[in-house]
């Protein structure tokens, strides 16, 4: 049926995807290199009402991390009743004291949420990570619908599916909502950035301008775009694709090239919102991810509708002593990295491994989180004319603007090596369309 | 309480001009429950745009920029000062104070630091925390000396300690660490000290909903002799001077004159 | 939005002016190839007519290093890739349709680069080349931009004619071309090059040196 139809159009929608530049850039000694995203035709389908279980779940999940981030740029109160302990909030490198006390445009810290689940073998969905600084990945099944849709038209007309095409609008109701007078611009570290591609794509979809920082000037406390006359645009939104650290160099990185000098200071002073504000690694450090399904009982009082993986925190003795016995069936995960690094599976380690590792975790306990191994659902992939099953995960994307919106689509990342658990395209994986059939 | 007059000059000289200068200066002192700053009048050359905010610690910062070519940049703040209105400050609450016990790049503890705070800490469990930090701040007058060239502004307090000499800066780091690793809160303070020609850093430590003022450098429990500008959780936090500018220069000197004199008491 | 930076005049200048040349190099190429199926050694004279530095070893190597070799700066492939880089940061303002075309005319020249007969694949980078200019031309919203690509290649275009010293009523054309259309857009170019530029063009035999050197510099 359709996946057949998808299928034998994959040479296709492959051919489509290159012709239109759907890359990602990546390091490899040090030579920047594009590469085509590997896109695997087989969609990963949703049925519509468990998307809709999933949905409430995640705007629930994002609306409590946006409390959270408020709380601690500001009154602290759970760190006062205890909630969350201190040492996880000031010891994280997501913590940035300069946003003490600076309030967001209508108090919205995380516009852009990309929140990273897993499905297990019995059908229930984990949520293996939050994204709230930079998540990128949108627009890859953005362009893959829209490129299926005219290599597939059949499938199409005979499958009632969520139309995955509106990002581009639901972003920019999002920048909308919180532009406080001017132009909205996308901030990009410039074309060597591993999602370039997204950057400039989301710039044309949104009809936003795609801007470098030297093109982007403070003056008497309000931003400006440059143009080539000389004339000075006010700027009233910025999504910004570049991290914290390089925004300002004024107040961060003083090594900054890609930044805008004082850009934090007019931020600070209201007269421009960004997305997503600075600070917001602080409520996606792994560490921190533990307390997630507490903070939605603490500021919203309600279940938390999605669960996380079973994690445990040496930082407890009970969890400390739990993660000793089972070391072999859980995996080990560095707070201070990402993108797949610092990941490690207790049952691969030899034992001069294990050993060294027990002693650094029992040094630093607050440095690891220990999770159970997911039984996941594998999806299959096409690999050489064969559908083999391997590792996928789901980021989902919530936009915050005048209400949270979920986008009913997501991007599918599936490992290629089938020994591997670690979906990150920054490690040679490909991606999927993600279907939410209608209800 | 002393009746103050304060001037603080910085010069940053290139060796080529530079341009499109983008600046951000904390040197202004501020007024709090210990000290009352008036007839404050801040100079900066050139600049032709200028603002002023608070930081996220409450530090008075101007900040704004040039496009005019220059190989001198020139900051001039005077004013009077009444210090010593209060031995302490009260402190925020509680759960605000995180940000002061743990441990930042520049005062991260390493052996030296461990073995130092094993010997002269560890055991002091009797006393406030004000007892201890001063007892702390006698041990360390004592053990460290006063040397300037031989550390850097990169300078952690581990790396101080290893060495046993250094500058007000160390001193404070190397304090704030050991504060820290006995569990009280410690910030440091950058201002200006009375017959000084430089700016000076020192700590405030916490004890008891309040902040008190160490001048380890000094050996001095802060009084009337200090004018605050800023404080932070180590000196990145209170640097006085940010900057970036497009230019070839090869070399920026950065001179730094302090002047706190008293006045003469104002006569009816 | 209606508004670029000088950035992205500089970039959409370029973009011209590089697909321009890719364009002009190709349909030379093309006919130098013929040529050499029996003359073999008329490379050299093909350098000395563009100019560039004759740094081949056989006919072979030329047809193979000055078509596609990426590494050597005069290629014709390196001259698209310059193309690329300029197009592939003007994403939001020309358009992924209008991007496409640089990019598929990139594929075809590495099929190309590979081929027993290249000057097939060659004319479908061509095709991709005369495609890109016509959906630019049709589908970019601002004027300006779509102004400032045409003056890059017309820009080019009197700079490779005056090295291959085209007669004097091809020179005035190109430049008739550019003098209509330069103050259509917000380029900053100098007015005096632009008048000493058509007072060269209206000698009998131009002065072909001349014009390069004024052309090289009427942008700012």
């Amino acid at each position: 049926m359709y996946e057949q139809d998808l299928y034998e159009h994959a040479d296709v929608i492959n051919e489509l995807l290159a012709r239109y530049g759907v890359k990602f850039g990546i390091y490899k000694n040090n030579v920047f290199k594009e590469q085509l995203f590997p896109f695997d035709a087989i969609p990963r389908i949703i049925p519509g009402d468990e998307f809709a279980e999933l949905e409430k779940g995640l705007k629930q999940r994002v609306t409590a991390l946006n409390l959270f981030l408020k709380d601690i740029y500001g009154k602290k109160q759970i760190v006062r009743d205890k909630v969350v302990p201190e040492e996880f909030v000031y010891a994280s490198s997501g913590y940035l004291t300069e946003c003490e006390g600076v309030t967001p445009v209508k108090d919205i810290y995380s516009h852009i949420s990309g929140i990273d689940l897993v499905q297990a073998k019995n059908g229930e969905w984990y949520v293996l990570e939050d994204n709230l600084r930079v998540p990128s990945g949108a627009s890859y099944p953005m362009i893959a619908r829209k490129l299926c849709r005219r290599s597939s038209p059949d499938t199409f007309r005979n499958v009632r599916l969520e139309d995955n095409r509106n990002y581009a609008e639901l972003l920019r109701r999002t920048m909308d909502h919180v532009n406080v007078g001017g132009h909205t611009v996308i901030l990009t570290p410039g074309r060597y950035n591993a999602a370039y591609f997204e950057h400039s794509y989301l710039a044309e979809c949104t009809g936003a301008h795609l801007v470098n920082g030297s093109e982007l000037i403070v003056e008497n406390d309000k931003l400006y775009y440059l143009d080539s006359n000389g004339n000075k645009e006010r700027v009233g939104a910025v999504y910004r694709r570049i991290s914290d650290e390089y925004l300002d160099p004024m107040t961060f990185n003083p090594e900054s090239v890609i930044g805008i000098s004082h850009i934090f200071d007019v931020y600070r002073k209201g007269n421009v919102a960004l997305l997503n504000a600075p600070g917001n690694g602080i409520a996606d450090d792994k560490g921190i991810y533990y307390f997630v399904p507490k903070m939605v009982e603490y500021y919203l009082n309600e279940e938390p509708i999605l669960h996380n993986a079973p994690t445990y925190l040496p930082f407890y003795e009970n969890d400390m002593k739990y993660v000793l016995e089972h070391f072999d069936q859980l995996v080990l995960k560095d707070v201070a990295e990402a993108g797949g690094y610092g990941v490690v599976f207790g049952s691969s380690m030899t034992k001069e491994q294990k050993e060294s590792f027990i002693a650094l975790l029992k040094a630093e306990p607050r440095r690891f989180i220990a999770q159970e191994v997911i039984d996941f659902k594998d999806l299959d992939i096409m690999d050489e004319g064969k559908r083999v099953p391997r590792k996928a995960d789901l980021r989902a994307f919530v936009l915050m603007a005048d209400e949270p919106l979920v986008w009913k689509s997501g991007l599918t990342r599936f490992s290629r090596n089938p020994e591997s658990f670690i979906v990150n395209s920054s490690q040679g994986g490909g991606f999927k369309d993600t279907w939410v059939l209608s209800r | 309480m002393k009746n103050l007059r304060f001037r603080y000059e910085m010069q940053l000289q290139f060796d080529a001009p530079v341009k499109d200068h983008h600046f951000t200066l904390k040197c202004m002192p501020k007024s709090n429950e210990r000290q009352t700053i008036r007839n404050m009048t801040e100079l900066v050359h050139p600049s032709h745009s200028i603002s002023r905010a608070e930081d996220s610690f409450g530090n008075l910062c101007i900040y704004g920029y040039t496009d005019e070519p220059h190989t001198l940049f020139e900051v001039v703040v005077e004013g009077e000062a009444v210090t010593g209105r209060a031995a302490w400050e009260t402190a925020e609450d509680d759960c605000h104070l995180g940000r002061y016990r743990y441990a930042t790049v520049y005062t991260k503890p390493g052996d030296k630091l461990k073995e130092y705070y094993q010997q002269h800490l560890a055991g002091s469990g009797t006393g406030t925390d004000l007892e201890r930090s001063i007892a702390l701040m006698h041990d360390l007058y004592r053990d460290f000396s006063y040397v300037q060239g031989v550390t850097t502004v990169n300078t952690t307090a581990e790396e101080a300690l290893a060495g046993g000499r250094g500058v007000c800066q160390d001193y404070a780091h190397i304090m704030i660490a050991l504060c820290r690793m006995a569990g009280i809160p410690a910030r440091y303070v950058v201002g200006m000290l009375i017959g000084e020609g430089q700016s000076h850093a020192w700590v405030e430590i916490y004890d008891d909903g309040r902040w008190y003022g160490l001048d380890p450098t000094n050996d001095l429990i802060v009084d009337d002799q200090h004018i605050r500008i800023s404080v932070g959780r180590d000196c990145y936090d209170c640097r006085i001077n940010q900057g970036s500018f497009r230019g070839i220069p090869v070399c920026q000197t950065q001179t730094i004159r302090v002047f706190v004199e008293e006045m003469e008491e104002i006569k009816w | 939005m209606g508004f670029i930076s000088i950035t992205q005049v500089d970039e959409l200048f370029w973009l011209g002016r590089y697909s321009e040349r890719v364009y002009t190099t190709i349909r030379l190429f093309s006919k130098r190839y013929d040529i050499m199926l029996e003359q073999d050694s008329t490379y050299g004279e093909f350098c000395s007519m563009l100019e560039i530095p004759n740094i081949y070893t056989s006919a072979e190597d030329f047809k193979y290093r000055y078509a596609f070799d990426q590494e050597n700066p005069d290629s014709i492939f390196s001259n698209l890739m310059r193309a690329y880089d300029n197009a592939i940061v003007l994403r939001e303002e020309i358009g992924s349709e209008t991007l496409s075309y640089i990019q598929l005319a990139i594929y075809e020249m590495n099929k190309a680069a590979s081929s027993r007969a290249p000057m097939i694949e060659m004319q479908k980078v061509i095709d991709n080349i005369l495609a890109f200019w016509g959906i630019a031309d049709d589908s970019i919203d601002s004027e300006d931009s779509r102004n400032i690509i045409k003056i890059g290649k017309r820009v080019e275009r009197i700079d490779l004619y005056a090295r291959l010293k085209m007669p004097q009523a091809e020179m005035k054309r190109e430049v008739d071309r550019l003098t209509g259309r330069i103050d259509r857009c917000s380029l900053h170019y100098r007015k005096e090059v632009l008048l000493r530029l058509n007072e060269l063009v209206l000698e009998p035999q131009p002065d072909h040196h001349a014009i390069v050197h004024e052309i090289e510099q009427i942008v700012e």
